[in-house]
Parts: structure tokens; C-alpha cells; sequence
């Protein structure tokens, strides 16, 4: 084998030598110096970043376990972006007395997560797939006990790593039904053995549910709300941003690839799936007081907006989730780096908290509007075309119940979230948070959502380009 | 005909094997579930194994048998003992179960118990895809594998302990 081949695998290996480097680095860079650290690292990755957007050949190495083409780098990249986001808005965060000594740490374990889950994107079969999601959960879980003087953030990581081993277990036995029914773990060859006997669907099912719980659609949800609470919050935005996105991502491929002939299997669990999901976690939105929760249940919901794309199996179906993801990756980011930016000056972390925002810091909450408009579909921001797209794919394939239930849960949602903006906008309060200028990194971190919301809503070229690299199972 | 004869009798011989192990094993993960200490839980759970790695030298999977005994008889049971021992627990603060909880685990335990069973009728239309090869379970095979197909996942799980490593430093430092 050429050595060359193995720059099919940049994205990853750049990712390796990185986390390398800062194990490195954390020997010569300690106490007062680890602020280059942070530096080294958000700079390092910015440089990857650049690097993912290089063209990519399409290939496969080591016997088909490991695939690339333009559209997995893709794929990689909008993670990419994601992760750089969430760094540069965790910046302030560890500069705190108490993160600080933990920084490279923190870094490590993102960068190897996001290794994990660029393996699990790049998976040719379910070996290397189960792999990657493995190396993408574990280190996320000591993540989110990541301040372990908080007895929420050490039950947040306990719970995560309890329910994700369940999970894993049963997606592991789904995956064994159908290589002991199918005999191959490649996903092109289960593809063609699979015949939807009973026990290889009971196969895809319990496959099923360790998606579904990774994606936290809804019988598999009820770890989210507390996880997302207890976690620090920049670990919570990059469990609900990017680990959320990459398993939309893998499990499109897929289903679109290795489930392909059964889509009548898939498309009955999913649409079922998308309402209780839509439905549900909006209606424990709107009961939330802290702004993390909140989030949380908005990220259940919109999951459920997902899957109403993702159930089309068509090539337009793959562009919708795709673009969604894109989309939601910044408007999330956007609502959790204003709240991050907030918590970090004032320590407060409820709605209620928020009111009178707009007289104190205007800009916050004019982003944080932006955000939230985005994360609720409104016209002229970009969560609205991503929104539309989806449902445009599902009404194609004559989906119109289910996209009638998708449509009025988006009404349902923009109701919670014009709560927020409520607040912050009309609500009286004696005790507003007082005006606060935030340092550098997290009003970058905050400009690039924005103009990321912007430049995906109108830049229509962005959607063509990822129209033409998707494809249909159908 | 002299050797075939022969087989049929190996064959029977490990049919015997195999229910002695299965009712062994049953048993065992029945007592697991219903005994009131945790500490008999854990021995008859280490029973459980013990039957596990005879199914797996009856399949003919050596390695993997030793390998079950020392990583899960050996030093999961006994982090598990640790545990239990530390955690000292008792009567009072056993999680309490209302009924309701009870009957819904039965019911959907019982149920998921009859989806499996009922999904294994049409098992036995499968056909093996390869022929039985004698030698598959073997430490010399496995370690071919393990070094030329399946270099590349073993090469991620390293990444894999290494950031496992990290996590534990991470939840273990003290500033």
C-alpha cells in the first residue's frame, strides 16, 4: 500500500498529531502558562479546520473499513466549524481559577471525541462504526464531570456513562443479530443479504435504539434534561450541537445505504418516533426554567424536525438534514454562547433571570434573538429555510400528516421561544443583569454564529452544493 | 463409515455438554436476579461466566475462553466485590420499587423475552456462509487477524484507552 493513500484519512490524522501535541505541550506549559494552551490549541485547530477544506479524493483503506469522499469531508467539516465554535466560547470559561489547571484536559478529550466521531462518519462497517461511537461518548462523559466540586456535574457525567453503556450494549446486540443473520459487518454487503427476516428486524430495531438514544429522540430522551443541566455549559452546547450531529450524519448514511431496500421498515418507526419526539420535548419546553434545560428540550424537539427530513429517503430528504444540521449548528451555538457569555459574567442560568436584558446588554440579546428565531424557524433567518426544506422533502413523499403535526409543533415551539425573547425584551425586573462587556473570544465566538446564520440562510450555493453530493436511497 | 459413526457420537456427546452448561448458566442468571445479597449475586454471577467459557471451548474459541475467565471471572467480579464491599449496603437504603414499577418491568421484560423468541423461528433457513474451519478459534489465528485485517480498529482502540486515560487524570486531579 502507498504511503499516500493515507492522507485519505487527514481530517483524522491531523486530529491525532493535535491531541498529541497538546499532551506534549501540557508538560512545558504549566501553572501561569496555560493560557498558551488554549491558544496552541484553538489556533491548531483553525489550521485543521482550514486544512478539512481542502479537495478530498474519494476512497477506502484497510479492506473498505474506512471510506471518504467529498461528501464525508463535508460532513467533517461542518463538525469541524461546530467544534471551533464551541472552543472559542469555552475560552473564558477555562480561564477560570478553577478550570484552569484542567485546560489541555478539556481539549484532549474534545479533539478525541471528535476523532471518534469523524471514525464513525468515515465507518465502512459496523466494527469500526461501533469504534467510533465509543471514542465519541466515553471521553464526553468525563467531560461532563468536568467540575467535579459540583455534585450536578458529577451525577451528569455518571449518568451519562451509565445510559450510554446501556445503549451501546443494546445497539451492540442489534448489531450482532444482524451479522449472525447476514454474516458480514460491511455495511454494502449487509445491504444486499439483508431480508428483513423477524430477527435481523429486531436487529435494525435495537441498532435503532442506540441511535435514537444518541440522537435523544423520545422513549430514549429521559437522560438529556439532567445531563445537559449538570454538565458544564459549553460541554452541554457541544453534546447537543456536535455529538447530536455527527450521529445524524451516520445514521443518514445509514440508513440510506444499508437499510436502503427496507425503507418501508424505517420510514413506519420513524414517523412515529418524529411526533412523540416533536411533540414531547416541546411540551417540556415550555415548562423550563433554567435556560440549559430549556435548550435541552428545544434540542429533543428539533430533533424531531430532523427525522420528519430524514424519513423522505430521498436525495433531497440527505440535502434537508444536512443543511439542517449546518443551520442548527449555529443557531444553537449562537442561543448557548449568549447564555455561556451571561453565565460567565453574572453565574445565572434561569429565564426569569433574564428579563429587562435588551436595557443592559443590547447586543446579547439581539444575537440570542437571532438565535432563537433561527432555532424556531422565522422567516428571513436561516432556521427557517432548513425548517422548510425538510418538510419539503417529507411532503414529496406524501408525508402530509406528518408534516401537518411537524408544521403546527414549529408553531407550538415559536411560542417557548418567543418566551425567551419575551423576557428579555418586554418583562420588567427590578434586578436586571447589569451591563457587562464580554473579552474577545466570546464575542468572536458569538460573531461567527452570526454571520454563519446569515451567509447559510442567503447564500443559496451552499445548498446546491450540498444537493449535489447527497444521494437517495430510493 | 467407521469415522462417521464416530462424529455422530462426538456430536451427541457435546449436545450433553452443552445442555449440562445452558442449565448451569440459567440457573445461575436466575439466581443472580433473585437472591437478596449482593454478594451471592456476584458469585453466582462468576458461575454464570465459568458456564459462559465452557460454551465457548465447546465452540471452539480457546482464546476467548481464557481471556473470559482472566478479564471477567478474575478482574471484573472482583472490582465488582470491591464495590459492593465499599458501598456497604444494606436493608434501609435499598431503592424501594412501587408496584406499578414492578409490574411494568414484568410486563415489558416479558414481553421483549416473547419478541425474541418469536424472531428466532425463521433462524434456521440461514445458512453458514463459511465452512467450519477447526483452527478459527485458535491464539495463532486470532493473532493473524487481529494484526492484518483487523489492524486498523485495534490501532483506534488505542486512541481510545489514551483518551479513557485522560478522562480518569481528568476526574482524579486535584489543583
Amino acid at each position: 500500500m502507498n504511503p499516500v493513500n493515507f492522507l485519505l484519512m487527514r481530517h483524522e490524522l491531523l486530529l491525532t498529531a493535535v491531541a498529541m501535541i497538546i499532551l506534549i505541550a501540557e508538560i512545558f506549559f504549566s501553572g501561569e502558562k496555560k493560557g498558551w494552551i488554549r491558544t496552541l490549541s484553538i489556533s491548531l485547530f483553525f489550521i485543521i479546520t482550514l486544512i478539512g477544506f481542502l479537495p478530498v479524493d474519494s476512497g477506502s483503506l484497510f479492506g473498505g473499513m474506512y471510506n471518504t469522499n467529498a461528501l464525508i469531508a463535508l460532513m467533517k467539516n461542518i463538525l469541524n466549524i461546530g467544534v471551533l465554535i464551541v472552543m472559542i466560547q469555552s475560552n473564558t470559561w477555562l480561564k477560570k481559577e478553577q478550570n484552569n489547571y484542567k485546560t489541555s484536559e478539556f481539549f484532549l478529550l474534545m479533539i478525541s471525541t471528535l476523532i471518534g466521531m469523524n471514525f464513525m462518519i468515515s465507518a465502512g462497517d459496523f466494527l469500526m462504526f461501533y469504534l467510533g461511537i465509543e471514542l465519541a461518548t466515553i471521553p464526553i462523559a468525563a467531560m461532563a464531570a468536568f467540575e467535579m466540586h459540583k455534585s450536578k456535574s458529577a451525577e451528569a457525567g455518571i449518568k451519562l456513562i451509565l445510559s450510554s453503556a446501556l445503549s451501546s450494549g443494546i445497539m451492540l446486540y442489534g448489531i450482532s443479530m444482524i451479522y449472525g443473520t447476514t454474516g458480514s459487518l460491511y455495511f454494502s454487503e449487509v445491504s444486499e443479504a439483508y431480508t428483513s427476516s423477524a430477527l435481523q428486524t429486531l436487529g435494525f430495531i435495537f441498532f435503532f435504539a442506540g441511535m435514537g438514544f444518541k440522537i435523544s429522540l423520545v422513549p430514549f430522551q429521559l437522560w438529556v434534561a439532567d445531563v445537559y443541566e449538570g454538565a458544564p455549559i459549553n460541554v452541554t452546547s457541544y453534546l447537543s450541537v456536535i455529538s447530536k450531529g455527527a450521529a445524524v450524519f451516520i445514521f443518514t448514511i445509514i440508513l440510506y445505504t444499508t437499510f436502503n431496500y427496507v425503507s418501508y421498515l424505517w420510514q413506519d418507526v420513524i414517523s412515529i418516533i418524529a411526533v412523540l419526539t416533536m411533540t414531547i420535548g416541546n411540551l417540556f419546553a415550555i415548562r423550563q426554567k433554567n435556560i440549559k434545560r430549556f435548550l435541552a428540550f428545544s434540542s429533543i424537539s428539533q430533533a424531531g424536525f430532523i427525522l420528519v427530513g430524514l424519513i423522505s429517503g430521498t436525495q433531497m430528504g440527505m440535502t434537508s438534514v444536512i443543511y439542517y444540521i449546518l443551520v442548527y449548528i449555529f443557531s444553537n451555538l449562537g442561543a448557548f454562547g449568549v447564555a455561556t457569555a451571561i453565565s460567565n459574567a453574572t453565574g445565572k442560568e434561569n429565564i426569569d433571570e433574564y428579563n429587562r436584558l435588551y436595557h443592559t446588554n443590547p447586543k446579547l440579546s439581539l444575537t440570542m434573538m437571532l438565535a432563537l428565531f433561527s432555532l424556531a424557524g422565522i422567516p428571513p433567518v436561516a432556521g427557517f429555510f432548513g425548517k422548510f426544506f425538510l418538510f419539503t422533502a417529507a411532503a414529496k413523499q406524501e408525508f402530509y400528516v406528518l408534516v401537518f403535526i411537524a408544521v403546527s409543533n414549529a408553531v407550538i415551539s415559536l411560542y417557548y421561544y418567543l418566551l425567551v425573547v419575551k423576557a428579555m425584551f418586554i418583562n420588567k425586573s427590578d434586578t436586571p443583569i447589569e451591563y457587562f462587556k464580554s473579552d474577545f473570544m466570546t464575542r468572536l465566538g458569538l460573531l461567527i454564529c452570526i454571520i454563519g446564520l446569515v451567509v447559510t440562510g442567503f447564500a443559496s450555493y451552499i445548498y446546491e452544493y450540498i444537493n449535489s453530493l447527497s444521494f437517495g436511497s430510493l | 463409515m467407521n469415522s462417521g459413526i464416530k462424529l455422530k457420537k462426538t456430536k451427541r456427546e457435546m449436545f450433553k455438554l452443552f445442555i449440562f452448561l445452558s442449565i448451569i448458566m440459567l440457573l445461575a442468571a436466575i439466581m443472580v436476579v433473585v437472591s437478596k445479597s449482593p454478594v451471592s449475586s456476584i458469585i453466582h454471577l462468576i458461575i454464570a461466566f465459568l458456564a459462559m467459557a465452557g460454551h465457548f471451548i465447546l465452540l471452539n474459541a480457546q482464546f476467548l475462553a481464557i481471556a473470559h475467565i482472566i478479564v471477567y471471572t478474575g478482574a471484573i467480579m472482583v472490582l465488582f466485590l470491591f464495590v459492593i464491599m465499599l458501598l456497604n449496603l444494606n436493608k434501609e437504603n435499598e431503592p424501594h420499587k412501587t408496584l406499578t414499577t414492578k409490574l411494568a418491568a414484568v410486563i415489558s421484560g416479558g414481553l421483549l423475552f416473547l419478541v425474541l423468541l418469536a424472531s428466532l423461528k425463521g433462524v434456521n433457513a440461514i445458512k453458514p456462509l463459511n465452512k467450519f474451519d477447526s483452527s478459527i478459534g485458535l491464539i495463532k489465528v486470532l493473532g493473524n487477524e487481529l494484526f492484518t485485517k483487523f489492524i486498523f480498529p485495534f490501532e483506534i482502540s488505542s486512541i481510545l484507552f489514551l483518551s479513557a486515560m485522560v478522562g480518569a487524570v481528568l476526574l482524579a486531579k486535584k489543583n
